[in-house]
């Protein structure tokens, strides 16, 4: 089938990009050791949370990042204004800040500033916060803090990023509900690509807030129970939070300046199911766009994808739409094909969903093993997929994965990930 | 240098009501065309701001259908309606299967209305009264989804949040689309909404422009007396094409795309502006650069400055910093006229571009002489070669595009 978005152009000398750091918070800790050593257990961060009063609320879990460590030790010393920061800027910045140390960036690097660029994406940035103060404000009005709503805004967190990194270059923000951090991580790509910037901070930031939950559970999205993608009598999703940044630079220029690849971000698609505000196209056409785009862009074929991090949300409709592109995009290959489904153990994180699944994705191909999730109930006989379920995937030669990202509103993204030709395998 | 992306199609929706003749006509006046904000809901101050750029009611008729305005959230039926415009100015036919178009919409706020009504909703009456079809179309990027549902655009849909830089970032990042391969045409453009509860908001922070020489609100952009700027909504959608693809269907360009960049400024404040202008200044002139060109070869800036107090003094010291002590040419601010919102910066920017006069910008007689700006005074100008986008963000994002006149 002919992709329906036109195959990236891309120039001959279009330099390789490295992925040379990567940091990540959310429902099973803080850091991305936190991160792999749960996902690699198969270990649920979805349960009961206590961000908010959810007594009235429909639902009663998500995989909240744990309060307990927050602030990390050092962070509130670091960072100026910690204390005044909405909870996804202290998430975008600590994941921020893990990634850039993991890339050696600052340390032993000269990147200048002003080529330094932030690709974030987000859905909510301050909401929480937000509706805190709108709880006062809408009662009363000169009750309210007005200083509660100044980093409200969606942009706030990657803009929190670009103050404490001191970068200069482009800062720009995605909010296209839950493909924005893959769409960041792909006009990061594009920018590395280009020359435009030497060194791109690419990821995403979202809080629990009520506005998602709520209004996920007014459209009967939401699982009572943890969420089982792509398996029978799945009935939604569970909600996240956290934020996952990955530093990307040209593959030369990481060699040359002594660090260490963790993986290759081979290629970016992106299309639009143009279908419904919330329901996917059920024929899959416009998700397989994205992912024949994103395999085009890396000049890669489907053969030589090993594996794919799902979108897999567990709503009924999407794991279906989902099945029926992998289908097309690996045809006969795509029932045995291994699904990593993350959100089965981060919860659904939005906006940075697809940052976050890119930094497991990273993670997979940097050990060789790709992570399981919880056999929960029965497979679904109507979308017979290969779900890493209970035990890791060993995977010692595995060359390159697909990461997808389905939005409300029809918005697809596709990552391709490679393992970097010089790592050991 | 790549081939350059041409804009072929302009729509927009404003304060003056819709389409680029009525901003055209409100821009030479150089008169805001401003209207009471309702102030029943008690969110304002006694004493605040009372006035704002709104778009007048009954803009939609002929442009969307009664389905789609039923449906649809304010913003999304902005932009619909702004892309149907577009696509009828560049000559296209609305809702043909197009598998190469992306959309490319930027949003500071959001869906204001339905974001309101959704919190009252579930932190008053309960979280299960909140509404599913207000909370679909609360997302970011609805106006984004709804202009590809109804023209059936299945490439790229990306919502760009970048406060005032982002229709400049939208602008460029379709413009990328384009010249990456990734897209045959591209509507990009910019929408927003300004509700009560917004402006309220605005005003209690003191952002808004509260007393021009009579009293009245009036912004004045880099003026001595600025003290804010006027709230304003709408939305404007450009059709921006390859130029091989105006040739092949027998199309003409209103205007060029010659260059975009960004950069940011990390000495700025989450909601203000900082003093990094130098920083800003190089960033300026590498996008010139992109396009072959240099400070002097630009003819006309279109400033994103709005009358805000600092934000315009750090426009004017980024200006004079990437201008090195050469004098500038001349500068205009439309948002004096169509108030804050960036797609009246977009939609005047093309229109200048495309040879329309820029008109006088409102208390261009009183500039403040320590900014070293030349606002536009409606005096005759030779229609510009190179014109200058310029609009720097609260919290410290800073974008440009460089517009040349259109081929054909």
């Amino acid at each position: 089938m002919a992709p329906l978005v036109a195959p990236r152009q891309q120039e001959p000398a279009a330099p390789q990009v490295a992925v040379t750091g990567i940091g990540a918070v959310c429902g099973l800790g803080w850091g991305t050791a936190a991160l792999w050593q749960g996902l690699r257990s198969g270990r649920s961060g979805i349960g009961p949370f206590v961000r908010f009063d959810h007594s009235q609320h429909r639902t009663h879990l998500a995989a909240e990042a744990p309060e307990a460590e927050t602030p990390p030790p050092n962070l509130a010393r670091v960072c100026p204004g910690w204390r005044r920061l909405t909870i996804a800027d202290r998430f975008a910045i600590f994941a921020a800040l893990e990634a850039v140390g993991q890339a050696g960036l600052g340390a032993n690097d000269t990147a200048d500033l002003e080529n330094v660029g932030i690709y974030f994406g987000s859905s909510t940035g301050g909401m929480y916060e937000s509706e805190l103060f709108f709880a006062d404000f809408l009662r009363e009005p000169r009750r309210a803090r007005l200083s509660a709503l100044v980093a409200q805004q969606v942009n706030a967190p990657g803009d929190a990023v670009a103050r404490q990194l001191g970068a200069m270059g482009p800062v720009a923000t995605f909010s296209s509900a839950c493909a924005s951090g893959a769409l960041a991580l792909g006009a990061a790509l594009a920018a590395v690509r280009s020359g435009e910037v030497d060194v791109a901070v690419a990821g995403g930031s979202d809080s629990l807030c009520q506005l998602t939950y709520a209004g996920f559970n007014a459209l009967r999205s939401v699982d009572e129970i943890a969420c089982r993608p792509f398996r029978a009598g799945r009935a939604g999703m569970s909600f996240g939070e956290g934020a996952a940044v990955l530093v990307l630079e040209p593959l030369a220029r990481a060699l040359a300046r002594g660090a260490e690849p963790l993986a290759v971000l081979a290629g970016a698609g992106s299309s639009c199911d143009a279908h419904h505000m919330t329901a996917p196209d059920p024929t899959g056409a416009g998700a397989a766009a994205a992912v024949e785009a994103a395999l085009a862009d890396a000049g890669l074929t489907a053969e030589a994808v090993d594996f794919v991090n799902v979108h897999g949300t567990g709503t009924p409709l999407n794991d279906a739409a989902e099945w029926q592109a992998l289908q097309r995009v690996f045809g006969k290959r795509a029932g045995k094909m291994p699904l990593v489904a993350t959100k089965a153990l981060l919860g659904h994180l939005l906006g940075c969903s697809g940052a976050i699944e890119a930094v497991a994705t990273v993670l997979c191909l940097q050990h060789g093993e790709l992570h399981p999730v919880q056999g929960t109930g029965e497979e679904d006989p109507e979308l017979p997929v290969s779900l890493v379920l209970d035990a890791p995937l060993s995977l010692p030669g595995v060359r390159a994965a697909v990461s997808t990202s389905l939005a409300f509103g029809g918005s697809n993204a596709a990552l391709v990930f490679s393992r970097w030709a010089g790592q050991a395998a | 240098m790549s081939p350059p992306i041409l804009i072929t199609g302009v729509g927009t929706l404003g304060a003056w009501g819709g389409g680029s003749q009525g901003l055209a006509a409100a821009l030479a006046a150089g008169v805001p065309l401003t209207s009471e904000v309702d102030r029943s809901a008690g969110y304002h101050r006694s004493g605040g701001a009372r006035r704002a750029c709104l778009v007048p009611a009954g803009q939609f008729t002929g442009w969307l259908s009664t389905a789609e305005s039923r449906r649809m959230s304010p913003p999304s039926k902005l932009a619909v309606a702004a892309s149907r415009m577009a696509l009828r100015c560049a000559g296209l036919t609305d809702g043909e299967e197009e598998e190469g178009t992306a959309v490319v919409i930027a949003t500071a706020f959001g869906a204001s209305t339905n974001t309101e009504i959704l919190l009252k909703q579930i932190l008053f009456e309960g979280p299960e009264s909140a509404s599913p079809s207000l909370f679909m179309e609360s997302v970011a990027n609805a106006p984004a989804a709804q202009i590809a549902i109804a023209l059936k655009a299945r490439g790229s849909s990306l919502t760009v949040c970048q406060r005032e830089a982002g229709p400049l970032l939208a602008l460029g990042t379709g413009a990328a689309e384009i010249a990456a391969g990734r897209a045959r045409r591209v509507l990009a453009g910019s929408v927003d909404e300004m509700i009560p509860l917004l402006h309220a908001l605005l005003d209690r922070f003191g952002a808004l422009a509260r007393g021009g020489p009579e009293g009245e609100e009036l912004a004045l952009p880099f003026g001595r007396q600025r003290n804010g700027f006027l709230a304003g909504e709408g939305a404007t959608v450009l059709v921006l094409e390859s130029a091989a693809s105006v040739a092949g269907r027998g199309g003409r360009a209103l205007a060029r795309v010659l260059a975009w960049g960004s950069g940011f400024d990390p000495t700025a404040p989450p909601s203000g502006w900082g003093i990094g202008h130098q920083a800003l200044a190089r960033g300026l002139r590498r996008t010139l650069e992109r396009a072959g060109l240099g400070p002097a070869d630009v003819d006309l800036v279109v400033s994103g400055a709005s009358g805000a107090r600092d934000g315009d003094r750090l426009e004017a010291e980024v200006l004079r910093a990437a201008w090195q002590g050469a004098p500038l040419p001349p500068v205009a601010a439309p948002k004096a006229v169509t108030g804050e919102y960036g797609g009246g910066l977009l939609a005047s920017a093309v229109l200048a571009a495309a040879g329309s006069p820029p008109g006088p910008t409102p208390g261009c007689g009183f500039v403040d002489p320590e900014l070293g700006i030349a606002l536009c005074d409606g005096s005759p100008l030779p229609v510009p070669s190179v014109v200058l986008v310029t609009s720097l963000a609260a919290g410290g994002a800073g974008a440009w595009v460089v517009l040349g006149q259109g081929m054909g």
